[in-house]
């Protein structure tokens, strides 16, 4: 199913958020790469600071699959670490932003 | 939401993600902040001198230099600057740390931009407003609600010559609010002048409000215009208004009335135009009923009554006191600020404070001047503390002691002659016994003795 999950976030941010999404990118690149590599330490550093600014632009599920992520890399859980950077990448994939 | 405050405050943002500081100066520009940012602490600190922000909003946890440290590192320069710590971890001990080194609010990302704005605009509504705006936050420091209750309505009668009424115990700031209302005032260009009226002798606060007539009684050799006449035009502020003798309460009542004061000795009225601020210690309820202090008077003055929380009812502004504390200390002496160790702040914060702000700043000269290092140890804070205790003793064992003394004073001067001293004491033979009862104090003891 690659149904669009639609966020509406305020229009002053608007300019902001194609310059975040490149960062998010950059973000699931790391993770991916962190989850192959084993890398818990960056897992954890990358999925805080995705928890720390997902909310704040107003996409809320971006800060919970950053949380889900710092927590599995400091229980060093690579099998939810896995899941949780596949369904972002789901999540980016799909994210159809409207501007209000 | 991005209303415009219409006050061009400066505020710094430290982050070392890029995003969160875009974002940050998005939404503090939108709402009329002029915003200057910084990748690291050590950016910010570099750049410090050349941005001199109104207020800095940091990261906790940055790669190099921590939050914390820079929060440090700023204070030591600054101790008033506001700080507004940013986590992304909602861990207590971090926010407790924060908050005991001085920073003004602590918020967990994500942030909501209603959050962000909220916060900030109460830590630049508190005293570190240095625009010329606001002048009661700009010297009294707080941040409780009680207090930030108590100064939004002093601010609201600052405006007008409305008659302001302070209660509460001795120590409490009574004085530094009035003051503060004079200057948020359009009267500020005018004296403030502030009169002690328990302290001063009956005959002597007359002369000294109202003024007297050259040789109007012994020893005037010249005229006086008085304290009225003298802040014409400001604001005079009555402390111990509650003490006041009766009969000048009748005379302070008229001038309230009239807007006119006569000297001592004088046969004619001057006009003045005085705001009056009044303050009590004393529970003035109580004198009215008793029928020490007049009615009418108590409710021309108690127009706008303000209450004066102790300090124990706002125990979270010790940590910003102390901190004003130890910045205005190191200012006047000219030395570099201590701090206090953590523990020993928690020790202040939770300490009773019977003698209230005017305590705890004397215990913190007081640690500060016997304090060899830059951090002030918990072993010193007791042992100050130990040492003072026994100053105080209740507000009632206080009064009693003052009336036997008094008593005794009274019956001395007349020679055990109940009827005058009755008479001085401005109370009726019965009372007067009564309370010679209560105290067990014979008046045949001071009858012929007065040679003696």
């Amino acid at each position: 199913m690659s149904e669009k999950i639609t966020v509406t976030i305020d229009s002053d941010l608007e300019e902001l958020i194609p310059g975040f999404m490149e960062n998010r990118k950059k973000d699931v690149e790391k993770l991916g790469k962190a989850v192959t590599i084993k890398d818990f330490k960056t897992l954890q550093s990358v999925g805080h600071s995705l928890k720390g600014v997902g909310g704040g632009y107003g996409f809320d599920r971006m800060s919970e699959f950053g949380a889900a992520i710092e927590e599995a890399g400091k229980a060093s859980d690579l099998e939810s670490a896995k899941e949780q950077v596949e369904q972002l990448r789901d999540y980016l994939s799909r994210l159809d932003i409207v501007f209000e | 939401m991005s209303r415009k405050t219409g006050k061009k405050h400066k505020i710094l943002i430290v982050d070392d993600d890029n995003d969160i500081l875009l974002l940050l100066k998005k939404w503090l520009e939108g709402d009329g902040f002029d915003v200057a940012t910084a990748e690291s602490a050590e950016e910010a600190l570099e750049n410090f001198e050349k941005t001199r922000p109104n207020l800095v909003v940091t990261d906790l946890f940055m790669s190099g230099m921590s939050g914390l440290d820079l929060l440090g590192r700023i204070h030591d320069d600054d101790p008033l600057l506001p700080v507004i710590m940013l986590s992304g971890q909602a861990r207590i001990p971090d926010a407790v740390k924060a908050t005991h080194l001085g920073s003004s609010a602590f918020l967990t990302k994500p942030v909501q931009h209603a959050e962000v704005l909220e916060h900030v605009q109460r830590v630049l509504r508190i005293n570190y407003d240095r625009s010329g705006e606001a002048e009661i936050q700009k010297k009294v420091i707080y941040r409780s609600k009680k207090m930030e209750d108590l100064v939004n309505l002093a601010m609201m009668v600052a405006d007008s010559n409305v008659t302001v009424f302070i209660s509460g115990a001795t120590g409490t700031g009574k004085e530094v609010i009035a003051r503060a209302i004079h200057d948020a005032s359009p009267r500020s260009d005018h004296p403030f002048i502030a009169v002690n009226c328990g302290a001063i002798p009956e005959q002597l606060l007359e002369s000294e409000l109202f003024g007297h007539e050259k040789g109007a009684f012994t020893g005037a050799a010249t005229r006086n215009e008085g304290l009225f006449q003298a802040a014409n035009g400001g604001t005079l502020f009555l402390d111990e208004v509650g003490d006041m003798p009766l009969s000048l309460q009748v005379k302070l009542l008229r001038v309230l009335q009239d807007f006119e004061v006569r000297p001592v000795g004088s046969t004619r009225s001057y006009p003045v135009d005085v705001r009056i601020i009044s303050a009590t210690h004393r529970d003035i309820d109580a004198a009215v009923r008793d029928g020490d202090f007049r009615e009418d008077l108590y409710y021309r003055l108690k127009v706008v009554p303000l209450e004066m929380p102790t300090l124990a009812e706002r125990r979270e502004d010790i940590p910003l006191l102390v901190s004003h504390f130890l910045g205005e200390y190191a200012k006047k002496n000219k030395k570099s600020v201590k701090r206090f160790a953590p523990e020993a702040m928690d020790y202040l914060t939770t300490n009773s404070w019977p003698g209230n702000i005017r305590q705890l700043m004397n215990v913190v000269d007081l640690c500060v001047t016997l304090c060899k290092t830059d951090t002030i140890p918990l072993s010193l804070v007791k042992k100050v503390l130990q040492d003072k205790p026994s100053e105080f003793i209740t507000l009632k064992e206080a009064k009693q002691e003052f009336e036997k003394n008094y008593l005794i004073g009274v019956l001395r001067v007349t020679s055990g002659h109940v009827a005058n001293a009755a008479k001085i004491a401005g109370r009726n033979r019965t009372e007067f016994y009564k309370l010679l009862n209560q105290h067990g104090i014979d008046p045949a003891e001071f009858r012929n003795t007065k040679s003696e």
